[in-house]
């Protein structure tokens, strides 16, 4: 049989959870009163609560189906466009996180060594009191900057943002330099916005992913657009070294030397511009820097490219056409997670004047409203004080374009190591896992030996809370109310559908302790949760009651006129850049040839699985159980050449780490990449079901960051292997 | 008594060309039935990556009990805790199963899972998630399903539907709808662009072993205790011999083990 899930992994799975349980014997007979009190649910604690899913930053609204006082399953929620009625594996799992055995549901004081894992149990009110008083003496001996502040991007963040701004650090480590610095850095460049949004409507023709893996690197409904758009016949033309569930379903795969995608989509400008297949009309009145351009690109032919990329020259030539024939209905999707190679920022920038040549604005791509609101309401908000010292990421004064909402956190890390300009002492870290998700971790934990004082908010022992003083812990995102999430036209709740378990709190209470305690209540100006979000919609005459009952408020609807506006310098679209062109970088795409591996070395891949997301989920016992074993990816001939096998065991280096794990030899990746899926290799023996499963992408990491865009180059990480 | 060839009022048509193998359907089923975790009602078919670099394929479908029209599991079991309903459901009573597990190897399709950990272990299959039906819902793997590769709907429908798909887009799927005569005909029907012993799909006869089956559980003392005796016999062989294999696996991946930890 060709089962994906063989008998073997369910047994390895028994092993690995003890007395392996069903939910239903370990949920606990917790409700939430505000759901008995709004009526959701009925005095025998049955019912259906709207709120919102937190297991990645898609957020798709779910319908949580509470039986006896228990969340018992999530469905999608209909009326939420980002779910449409579905929920991915990850959604389908996400009561596992709040029901996980590893949970911590009390405050935790460090009593042993770091990373011994000895904690005692503490009050919140002593584990406050101590967080705040080692933040408050780090200020008054090195100043507010020697304090760290980071977190993953989440609907409290503005708050944790109040902490630390209020505070007076400007350390502030963000998820975005691993991951988007590239593509929203080119899209703010060229368009003047982070991220303009997709539109697969049924004019659409044809898409070219540039390793966008929509199909493992799920978006509920994007991907149920792509697939649609396939079903429909629709061309799609994947680039990506590896055959990946996205490669299976392209209508053609393009399987790129890693590194060049800049060179491919610099030779389908060369096309279009040189055989004069963009739209006139448009670049004419709605773009500047034309010649500039064409001057450049005309270089770039695709017999050019054929060597860099090793992707035929017919093939790119007759791709350019094709897109350009197709167009406007045409769409080159930049991609999300960007931090691949030093050149990925001019990559982006390629893909944005690629979709602007041939006028698909408003047809396939239109500006984006992003998660701001101009309706909802918020509690007041005094101004920060002045941050006089330098960041430590070196933004802005070493990396000029890099807005300061990005970031660059594997620079941050890099300088707590070097102590330079200042020596940074303390890190406060909220649902985050900078240990496995920074590059070199044996860099992040020199970074980490260097503070005096480290606190994290988790709802379990991640690998950062796991050598923390103090760990503090937050009820997961069934438990707890975040403030609302504006989407199109509606602004979506999360709301408790259970009780928090143990003494675990939500983000918005335990910032406001904290802000309380550190001398910033100014910053904190509301009551409790249902406060918050009472003053949100306060402009909207909108109960809370109302909005608990429906899962979402109607904000007022705007008629939207198609925009031909974009807030550039110019207010056009740059397909050349004064403002980069000034601080000294190229004003058009040019080609930056990436580095190479020296021979017998591999390109290290790595990439999403569909049942994980990031560094947070390994954990969770519904993904764990139909998830494949994490092994490294090895193309069938060259194995054969190495006489490698199936199942070996293989030793992986690369100039800063090494690690052990399973090969899986497979024809489905190039024959100079080897390919490791994140987020494995954990060392919080708290995290009972990841512990000791697969290998850490991070220890192997080489930190490159690319000087525009502030990107980590993830996969300019170049390894050898051998049998074990 | 059910009708041993009604045709079942619903119906699930599984599209091989859709599914992305995220398995949300299988957590869905899972939570939604509270499946232990050892254990599980659906399963992931794939071809693997077959061809050679760069021409490379890849097709999944997820896989569960087929709710045969006429259900060999359903006659193998001696107790009647498999039965199919009114609607075509092959559902399961824990209360009335022995754990004889005739229907494990009754079943030409490999579906009934059991609880081999437990020490009264139960079989676990899938009844459509008959509970949602009830409420108006559709089972758990088809409302999440993102990429519609599992739909659900009254029977009729399903095998119309598949039909069309296959005569309305020629050369993109095999001609064969899956489910519509294996095994005497079934309620989960498939659609796939590769022919369905590459998925991993078991090669199915067109008629039910069923029939020989009602004898021995339902025809009279006589026959049946005589058929008992050679079904017994042949059952107690396929079981030793399955056993052996199963051993022999367990061995195997015990030394696995150990090699890991070292």
């Amino acid at each position: 049989m060709n089962d994906t899930l063989s008998r073997r992994s369910f047994i390895k799975l028994s092993a690995i959870t003890v007395g392996a349980i069903t939910l239903g014997e370990m949920l606990p007979p917790f409700v939430a009163q505000d759901a008995i009190d709004s009526g959701l649910i009925n005095a025998a604690g049955n019912g259906f609560v709207r709120s919102t899913c937190e297991m990645c930053v898609w957020r798709c609204g779910l319908i949580a189906k509470i039986r006896d006082g228990r969340v018992v399953k999530l469905d999608g929620n209909p009326d939420h466009p980002h779910s449409r009625g579905h929920l991915c594996v990850r959604g389908q799992s996400g009561l596992m996180n709040t029901y996980d055995p590893d949970r911590v549901l009390t405050p935790l004081i460090r009593t042993g060594n770091r990373g011994e894992g000895k904690f005692r149990e503490a009050s919140w009110e002593e584990a406050l009191d101590l967080t705040a008083s080692k933040m408050l003496q780090i200020k008054d001996k090195y100043g507010p900057e020697a304090m760290v502040f980071s977190s993953t991007h989440n609907l409290s963040q503005v708050q944790f943002e109040n902490l630390l701004y209020g505070y007076g650090s400007p350390n502030y480590g963000t998820q975005r330099s691993l991951c988007f610095n590239a593509m929203i850095v080119a899209n703010m460049m060229t368009y003047g916005m982070e991220e303009p949004a997709r539109i697969y409507d049924k004019e659409l023709q044809y898409v070219i992913l540039t390793g966008r893996n929509l199909m493992e690197a799920i978006s509920t409904s994007e991907t149920g657009d792509l697939s649609d758009a396939i079903g429909r016949g629709v061309k799609v033309v994947y680039i990506d070294p590896r055959f990946t569930k996205t490669a299976a379903k392209a209508t053609e795969w393009l399987p790129i030397k890693p590194g060049t995608d800049l060179a491919f989509h610099l030779a389908l400008l060369n096309v279009i511009v040189g055989e004069g297949l963009y739209n006139s009309d448009f670049v004419d009145k709605y773009t500047i820097g034309f010649d500039e351009l064409a001057q450049e690109v005309e270089q770039y032919t695709p017999e050019w490219a054929e060597p860099i990329t090793q992707i035929p020259a017919e093939t790119i030539h007759r791709i350019a056409q094709e897109f350009a024939a197709a167009a406007p209905n045409a769409l080159a999707h930049n991609g999300w997670r960007t931090s691949n190679f030093i050149n990925s920022f001019q990559t982006q920038r390629a893909i944005t004047i690629l979709n602007a040549l041939v006028g698909n604005w408003n047809v396939t791509m239109k500006a984006s409203a992003g998660e701001g609101s101009d309706v909802l309401g918020k509690p007041p908000q005094p101004p920060y004080p002045r941050a006089s010292a330098l960041r430590l990421d070196g933004v802005p004064y070493k990396y000029p374009i890099v807005p300061l909402k990005l970031g660059i956190f594997q620079e941050l890390r890099d300088n707590i190591v070097t102590g330079q300009p200042y020596q940074a002492h303390g890190w406060f870290i909220a649902r985050q896992n900078p240990f496995m998700s920074l590059p070199d971790r044996g860099r992040t934990i020199e970074a980490f030996d260097k503070m005096d004082f480290i606190a994290t908010v988790d709802i379990v022992l991640n690998d950062t809370a796991w050598i923390s003083d103090v760990v503090l812990p937050e009820a997961s995102y069934l438990e707890r109310y975040d403030p609302l999430l504006p989407v199109g036209d509606k602004a979506f709740l999360r709301q408790p559908v259970i009780e928090p378990q143990g003494d675990a709190r939500s983000a918005l209470w335990i910032y406001k302790q904290l802000g309380e305690r550190l001398g910033l209540e100014d910053y904190f100006q509301y009551k409790d949760e249902e406060d918050y979000i009472r003053q949100q919609l306060a402009p909207l005459g909108i109960t809370l009651e109302e909005v608990k009952s429906k899962g979402y408020a109607q904000l007022p609807t705007v008629e939207e006129e198609p925009d031909f506006n974009w807030d550039t310098p110019s207010g056009k679209i740059e397909l050349f850049s004064e403002t980069l062109s000034r601080v000294g970088f190229a004003g058009v795409p040019v080609w930056d040839p990436p580095p190479e591996p020296m021979p017998g070395a591999f390109y290290l891949l790595t990439g999403k699985v569909a049942q994980a997301t990031q560094f947070a989920s390994q954990n969770n016992q519904l993904l764990n159980k139909y998830s494949d074993e994490p092994r490294l990816w090895l193309n069938d001939k060259v194995a054969e050449d190495r006489g490698l096998e199936d199942d070996d065991w293989v030793e992986v280096t690369s100039e800063v780490g090494q690690v052990h794990i399973r090969l899986k030899v497979t024809p489905g990746i190039r024959p100079d990449c080897v390919y490791m899926t994140p987020g494995y290799g954990h060392i919080s023996k708290g995290l009972t079901t990841a512990y000791g499963l697969g290998a850490s992408d991070s220890v192997l990491h080489v930190t490159y960051t690319d000087p525009i865009s502030g990107s980590q180059a993830l996969t300019q990480t170049f390894v050898t292997i051998r049998k074990a | 008594m059910s009708d041993h060839s009604a045709k079942p009022r619903y119906g699930f048509l599984i599209d091989a060309s859709l599914c992305i193998d995220c398995r949300s359907c299988t957590v869905a089923c899972s939570v939604e039935n509270e499946v232990p975790m050892d254990s599980t009602r659906i399963w992931m078919k794939e071809t693997g990556i077959i061809g050679e670099y760069p021409n490379l394929q890849r097709y999944t479908a997820p896989y569960h009990c087929m709710h045969c029209i006429d259900p060999s599991c359903v006659s193998a079991c001696t107790v009647s805790a498999l039965k199919r309903d009114e609607d075509g459901i092959v559902t399961y009573d824990e209360d009335l199963c022995i754990g004889c597990r005739y229907c494990m190897y009754a079943c030409p399709f490999e579906v009934p899972n059991y609880e081999w950990d437990r020490p009264l272990p139960l079989v676990v299959k899938c009844d459509m998630c008959f509970a949602r039906l009830q409420e108006g819902q559709q089972p758990a793997c088809a409302a999440t399903c993102p990429t519609a590769a599992i739909k659900f709907g009254k029977y009729e429908d399903m095998l119309e539907e598949a039909h069309r798909l296959i005569n309305e887009n020629p050369g993109k799927y095999v001609n064969h709808i899956y489910g519509e005569e294996e095994n005497g005909g079934t309620a989960t029907l498939y659609i796939s662009p590769v022919p369905f012993e590459e998925l991993g799909f078991p090669i199915a006869g067109t008629t039910s072993p069923a029939f020989s089956n009602r004898l021995v559980t339902e025809g009279t003392p006589l026959v049946a205790g005589s058929m008992l005796v050679g079904l017994s016999g042949v059952y107690l062989t396929i079981k030793h011999l399955k056993e052996e294999a199963e051993a022999e696996r367990l061995r195997a991946e015990q030394g696995q083990t150990v090699g890991e930890e070292e």
